[in-house]
């Protein structure tokens, strides 16, 4: 069963999650850490490890991780991300 | 009766006082006795009478007819010898007192004193008064001069009447052959008194004024009376008294007489013969020619009118005067008048005066007449003159100049001005119309007014008028014949015009077929060859037409010679218009001609050439059409097994060198094609439709091929090597391979340098231009822009060759920063190479989580980026 969960983090960098894999190396794109205390920690539905993101601000991935730490990175104060557990 | 006789004391010389008294004594109160009125009545009236008859007239009363006055002023003149001033024509009473008054102041002109006669007594007939006026007269101009040797007037006068001898006596002591005085008696007094009274009736021109029987029978008869008969014999007498002693003087005044009758003739004549002569040349009507003499002629009049008539006109009067004298004396010496010769008489001079005056007056009329006529035709002559000769100076020439055939020579433009010229002479020809009928009409006046020289004249207005017509003739022609010719030079002109029109369009035609026909084309195509031939087909089908125009145009200009031909123009055929002659349209068209089929055959030729051509593109575009696919294919099918990470690597190279031995047994293709390709150059074939590859493409192409195989060969023969030498994983090797090829963008087994950073960005590399510089000179060392896929390898494997996570490198960050969650730069140079150390310093982000402190730094992110994890 697949779960999409769309979060709203705010206040800018740093967001407090690591993300591991791409396209570039053939996985999936994952978040492999969540941060104690961190904003993604505080979230009301928090992020988890293994969450894979598919969606950045709107913008579907192509699970290209240089193009999330782009979109990421792109960010100011606000990021939406949307994930797939 | 007293104071009469005491008065009756005559002296015969006169002496006024007397006559005084004597009128004094005239009373009106005093009446005369009847019988002496009686008397004196009769005796008055018979000496009146006596004298009034040489006047022509008589009185039959003496106190009737002497009441107007006109006959006593007759008898006074008569009497007197003397004019008497003109008497009033008059009937009324204050006419007859004014004539009488005229007798009565001549009387007193004469020393009478007339104190108590008035003229209105006389005119009222107051017979006393009338008496007594006339005795008045009688003594003044009859008894006064009356002189009697010894005698007193009144002795003398009265005689002794008884025996009536004393008359005879008197007749016969001066006219003894009148009475035989001895043969009379006293006897007889009546009878003797009666004898004398008859011999002095009719030999003494003395009328009887007295009755003898009264005079005998009377005492006293009455004194006056028969002083006033006496009184006439003693006029009578004393002209026969001094007849001899005057003999002489009357044969000489006779002899004057004669001699005046003589000369009178003589002046007669002359004055006849003058007169004679005269009229004819007054009646001369010669026409003279000039003014001049007819002028001379007036002179001539008005001198004979001044001069010579004058004396002439004196003459006659003299002659009529002397003629009346003449006529006068004779009359009163009881002559016979004077009789001039026939056709002498005064009547005849007179009228032959009155020709003269009639011929004079027509003599002037007509010189003046005529010099007014002279006058004129001088004018006229003079007018004529000058207008003929003014007419003759515009008409001189004209004939010849009209005559000319300068148009047979002339140009259009030439005629139009010879026509209008033409119609301005045409006007001035019609303006002198009215001149030439001037001449004509003063020609006719002239003749009319019989010029002297009207034959000239005629026969130089004839010469003008016939001139006229000619003119009027010549001028119609002319103005035909250019009308004619300018109608021709027109037709000409168009003819021109419609011929350089024509010529050329066709001229230019030729020309650019000339052009067409031998333009050099290029063609690389059958098509275009075909399209070329095809309007060169086209073009030789226009030719029919072509040819058409060009006799067309040909008929043109045989049209113009034709016209100049049969109407001998003299001008040339040249045509204004254009330049272009016969013979270059025919040169023209025989090129034209000629140049058709040399075209068709180099379209021909060109053809043959195009379908070779077309058939080495074939050739060749068959060829290349496999050819370029093939390599293509083989180029992927290469990329392929590098992309594809699947097997070993020993597998790839032998699919590898498969495939370089089959591109090797393709060489012979690539030859054979080259061979083509030069076949084709050599024909100038550059393009070929029939396939996108050129030669350029496959030679490229297969280069590339072979540098292809070549260096994946190589590069797998690398990465065995490199794999061998680090160990590196086929799963690590096909990840590194998997990143190189998403960032090779140019899938040419190379990275540029902005593939290669977003690569390491992809990567979780953050890195600044400094440290990618560090790195690009790592991965290129040559500085080709490049990063090759062995290099990246060498650069990952590098930096991941001792650690397999980033936990690990985290770890050992964390012994070389003291076990803090954040490093110091003096610490990473204290333990890294200074190469590496720079790199880190560079490349760590600060730390900014708990306990940061300046230039604290993030070797946790930092690592977890390097294991391609982001800390983000």
């Amino acid at each position: 069963i697949c779960v999409y969960l769309e979060v709203l983090l705010q206040g800018g960098a740093p967001w407090g999650f690591t993300l591991k894999g791409g396209l570039e190396h053939g996985e999936p794109l994952i978040i492999s850490k969540i941060e104690e205390g961190g904003k993604a920690d505080l979230l009301n539905s928090k992020l988890q490890a293994g969450d894979e993101v598919v969606n950045i601000n709107e913008v579907e991935l192509s699970s290209s991780r240089r193009e999330a730490i782009s979109l990421v990175k792109g960010s100011y104060k606000n990021l939406k991300l949307v994930v797939r557990r | 009766m007293n104071q009469m006789e005491s008065s009756i004391q005559y002296n015969y010389e006169y002496e006024e006082d007397e006559y005084m008294i004597q009128e004094d004594e005239w009373d009106r109160d005093m009446l005369l006795d009847p019988a002496w009125e009686k008397q004196q009545r009769k005796t008055f009236t018979a000496w009146c009478n006596s004298h009034l008859r040489k006047a022509g007239t008589q009185i039959e009363n003496i106190e009737e007819d002497f009441r107007n006055g006109l006959k006593l002023m007759l008898l006074l003149e008569v009497i007197s010898g003397e004019r008497l001033p003109k008497p009033d024509r008059g009937k009324m009473r204050f006419h007859k007192i004014a004539n009488v008054n005229k007798a009565l102041d001549f009387i007193a002109s004469k020393g009478v004193k007339l104190v108590s006669i008035g003229a209105e007594e006389i005119v009222d007939g107051n017979v006393k008064m009338t008496l007594g006026m006339i005795w008045t007269i009688i003594l003044r101009f009859a008894i006064q001069d009356i002189s009697v040797e010894e005698t007193s007037a009144k002795e003398g006068l009265l005689l002794c009447w008884k025996d009536g001898l004393a008359l005879c006596a008197l007749i016969h002591r001066h006219r003894p052959d009148l009475i035989d005085y001895s043969k009379l008696t006293k006897d007889d007094p009546l009878g003797n008194l009666n004898l004398a009274m008859d011999v002095a009736e009719k030999h003494l021109d003395i009328p009887k004024m007295l009755d003898a029987e009264d005079i005998v029978n009377t005492p006293k008869p009455d004194e006056r009376a028969i002083m006033t008969y006496v009184s006439c014999f003693y006029h009578a007498f004393a002209g026969a008294e001094q007849a001899e002693t005057a003999a002489n003087r009357i044969c000489k005044v006779l002899a004057v007489n004669q001699e005046n009758e003589r000369m009178m003739e003589e002046y007669e004549r002359l004055l006849l013969e003058w007169i004679r002569r005269t009229i004819p040349w007054l009646e001369n009507r010669t026409p003279e020619r000039t003014m001049q003499t007819m002028q001379k002629k007036l002179e001539d009049f008005r001198d004979y009118r001044r001069k010579h008539k004058p004396p002439k006109v004196q003459e006659k009067c003299q002659l009529e005067i002397n003629f009346n004298t003449l006529q006068t004396k004779l009359r009163i010496s009881n002559r016979p008048a004077f009789m001039p010769s026939e056709g002498k008489m005064v009547s005849d001079i007179a009228s032959a005066l009155q020709r003269l005056e009639q011929a004079e007056k027509g003599y002037e009329e007509w010189l003046l007449n005529e010099i007014r006529r002279l006058e004129r035709l001088e004018h006229l002559a003079e007018k004529f003159r000058q207008k003929a000769g003014s007419h003759e100076t515009w008409a001189y020439g004209k004939e010849q100049i009209l005559q000319q055939k300068d148009y047979e020579s002339a140009s259009l433009t030439d005629i139009r001005a010879l026509l209008r010229k033409h119609e301005a002479f045409e006007s001035d020809l019609a303006a002198h119309q009215d001149r030439v009928e001037q001449i004509a009409a003063i020609a006719q006046e002239l003749n009319e007014l019989d010029y002297h020289d009207a034959a000239s004249v005629n026969d130089r207005c004839q010469k003008i008028c016939d001139q006229w017509d000619r003119l009027g003739t010549i001028t119609q022609k002319r103005r035909e014949a250019l009308e004619r010719t300018e109608k021709l030079l027109e037709t000409i002109d168009q003819l021109h015009l419609e011929f350089a029109k024509r010529a050329a369009p066709f001229n230019n035609w030729m020309e650019g077929a000339m052009e067409d026909l031998q333009d050099m084309f290029i063609v690389h195509s059958v098509e275009e060859i075909q399209s070329l031939i095809t309007a060169h087909e086209q073009f030789k089908a226009t030719l029919h037409e072509a040819d058409g125009e060009r006799q067309a145009i040909l008929s043109i200009h045989n049209e113009v010679e034709k016209v100049i031909q049969s109407y001998s123009l003299r001008i040339s055929s040249n045509n204004p218009y254009s330049t272009l002659s016969l013979d270059e349209i025919r040169a023209k068209w025989d090129k034209v001609k000629q140049l058709v089929p040399l075209r068709d055959q180099s379209l021909q030729e060109e053809l043959a050439r195009q379908h070779s051509n077309e058939r080495l593109r074939r050739q060749f575009a068959a060829q290349a059409n496999v050819i370029g696919p093939w390599i293509q294919n083989k180029m992927e099918e290469i990329s392929r097994s590098s992309v594809e990470m699947t097997g070993p690597l020993e597998d790839q190279m032998n699919q590898l060198k498969q495939h370089e031995h089959n591109i090797i047994n393709y060489k012979s293709n690539i030859d054979k094609l080259e061979g083509d390709h030069q076949v084709i150059q050599e024909a100038l074939v550059f393009d070929n439709k029939h396939t996108n590859y050129t030669m350029e493409h496959i030679r490229v192409g297969w280069e590339l091929l072979l540098t292809t195989i070549a260096r994946t060969i190589n590069e797998i023969e690398n990465q065995i090597l490199t794999r061998d030498a680090k160990g590196i994983t086929q799963e690590q090797m096909n990840e590194f391979r998997a990143s190189f090829n998403h960032f090779d963008r140019k899938k040419n087994g190379l990275m540029d340098h902005d593939d290669f950073r977003a690569c390491l960005i992809s990567m979780g590399y953050d890195l600044g231009e400094a440290e990618f510089a560090r790195i690009m000179s790592l991965v290129d060392p040559n500085g080709q822009g490049t990063v090759s896929f062995q290099s990246f390898i060498d650069f990952m494997t590098r930096e991941t060759a001792d650690t397999d996570t980033a936990e690990q490198v985290i770890a050992s960050f964390r012994i070389l920063a003291s076990d803090k969650a954040y490093i110091l730069a003096e610490e990473l140079r204290r333990e890294l190479p200074s190469e590496q150390a720079q790199y880190c310093i560079k490349r760590m982000p600060p730390y900014r989580g708990p306990g940061a402190v300046p230039g604290a730094l993030d070797y946790t992110s930092f690592s977890s980026a390097l294991y391609g994890e982001s800390d983000l």
